[in-house]
């Protein structure tokens, strides 16, 4: 499962090739760190927006990753492909559902810069079990954590209805972990070289975030410092976890990494 | 005459082929189609053609030509689906697939009901059926953005509809090599 022919060209960024941006509309400011984005603490109303700005450009990344992998692994396993396209559709509704909220919340597209760092990294990979490992363990494993934080912000902020938007959304994405944990353990079995494909892809990974991470110090293009706290790892949510099939060893080697900070805490033997 | 069973597995096979040849040619437009509306079109029907060719694969199975057995259609409309798959613009993409290929394949699944015996080949006639609904709701979702986006409406590609309509047979019968096609 290497890919042949991907030919997507490529873009320098800190001195990192990254695959280059998918398509845009004009309406888009397309920017290549987190230094150029404008994301703000707390919940006010801008805040608000470009949070959800971001998070449906983000899907849209995602979307575009499993689309982009149905393209470059034609004869990968079609129970595989299957999985991989019904995740397209479903980060092609969370688009949707988020762009709709982003017009109620009287935002409008292109307000805000938007970055496509998913897809920078993720197709810089040649073999499926690596972008799997990137993009559904890594990626969208993170944002279930951070979506099992964020509903409750926007609960406490007054906002159910975008609470209940992310509530669908990590829905999903559990199922979207939880197919990519499975076919790589289950490629592994088969051939366990699989296994050195995702490790490679990991080590690119920590190599690239290493890269670009901004400095504690350094601010972003709206004046919001970067600090110690806002470069931590969300606080992990345990039972999210455990339901997209993660092992008991895999989600306690998490919790080391965030610091062992846990949300709906679940006994982990 | 009803079709025989290796003629309807030889159909159903080109039908898969042809639903997964679509659901890749999406894929592709996903990342190089700009508009939002369009992505997530072209993203959520992706898995309509997913699942079609994943149904049509477990039939070819029963009708005795193995497991997501996949056949390739004639040179005629093999050669539409390629000019289609390098449509760009956005517009020309969505007319060329939605007022071209889906019609036609809406066509096609409809003639296929008419020449089969329904008893006798029930589940591929509920296969059939479903897609066709499918196919005529992905229209109307095609029709929905272009309300939203009127910009994305596109000339008719009056072309390719011909050239769609010059093709009776889609299904290339002609025996295939050992172990090719699946």
């Amino acid at each position: 499962m290497t890919a042949t022919g991907v030919g997507l060209r490529t873009k320098t960024v800190h001195g990192v090739a990254l695959c280059d941006d998918p398509a845009r509309e004009a309406c888009f400011t397309v920017v290549h760190t987190d230094a150029e984005m404008h994301e703000w603490p707390g919940m006010s109303d801008v805040s608000r927006r470009e949070r959800i700005h971001r998070h449906m450009n983000n899907e849209c990344g995602a979307m575009e990753i499993a689309a982009q992998a149905l393209v470059d692994f034609p004869d990968a396993p079609w129970d595989l492909r299957m999985r991989v396209a019904r995740q397209a559709a479903d980060e092609a509704r969370h688009v949707l559902l988020l762009a709709r909220r982003l017009d109620e919340l009287n935002g409008h597209r292109g307000e805000f810069p938007v970055a496509n760092y998913e897809w920078g990294v993720t197709n810089m990979v040649n073999t499926l079990p690596g972008r799997l490992a990137i993009e559904n363990r890594t990626f969208e494993a993170g944002l279930i954590d951070l979506l099992g934080s964020l509903r409750t912000t926007w609960r406490e902020a007054g906002d159910e209805t975008t609470a209940e938007v992310l509530d669908a959304i990590l829905s999903d994405e559990i199922t979207h972990v939880r197919f990519a944990n499975r076919w790589i353990r289950r490629l592994t079995e088969e051939n366990p070289r699989v296994l050195l494909d995702v490790a490679m892809a990991v080590r690119f990974l920590a190599r690239v975030n290493q890269a670009l991470e901004p400095a504690v110090g350094s601010v972003n293009a709206v004046g919001v410092a970067f600090t110690a706290e806002s470069r931590r790892p969300p606080a992990v949510d345990v039972d999210a976890r455990l339901e997209a099939d993660f092992t008991e060893e895999e989600v306690r080697e998490v919790l080391r990494q965030a610091g062992f900070r846990s949300i709906l805490p679940r006994e982990v033997s | 005459m009803p079709l025989s069973v290796r003629a309807r597995a030889d159909t159903v096979a080109t039908l898969r082929h042809t639903s997964v040849y679509l659901m890749e040619t999406l894929a592709r437009w996903v990342p190089t189609s700009p508009e939002y509306e369009a992505k997530t079109l072209f993203g959520r029907h992706l898995w309509e053609f997913a699942q079609h060719a994943d149904a049509l694969g477990q039939r070819t199975s029963e009708l005795r030509l193995g497991f997501h057995a996949n056949r390739p259609p004639t040179e005629a409309y093999a050669t539409i689906l390629e000019t289609v798959r390098a449509s760009d613009p956005t517009p020309t993409r969505l007319t060329r697939m939605y007022d071209g290929i889906v019609p036609d394949l809406e066509r096609r699944y409809r003639a296929y009901l008419e020449a089969v015996d329904h008893l006798m080949d029930e589940p591929t006639v509920r296969i059939v059926e479903r897609a066709q609904t499918d196919l005529a709701r992905m229209i109307r979702e095609r029709d929905e953005v272009l309300t939203q986006r009127p910009d994305l409406a596109g000339p008719l590609d009056g072309g390719i509809i011909e050239a769609l309509n010059a093709i009776e047979e889609i299904v290339d019968f002609r025996p295939m090599p050992a172990g090719a096609g699946s």
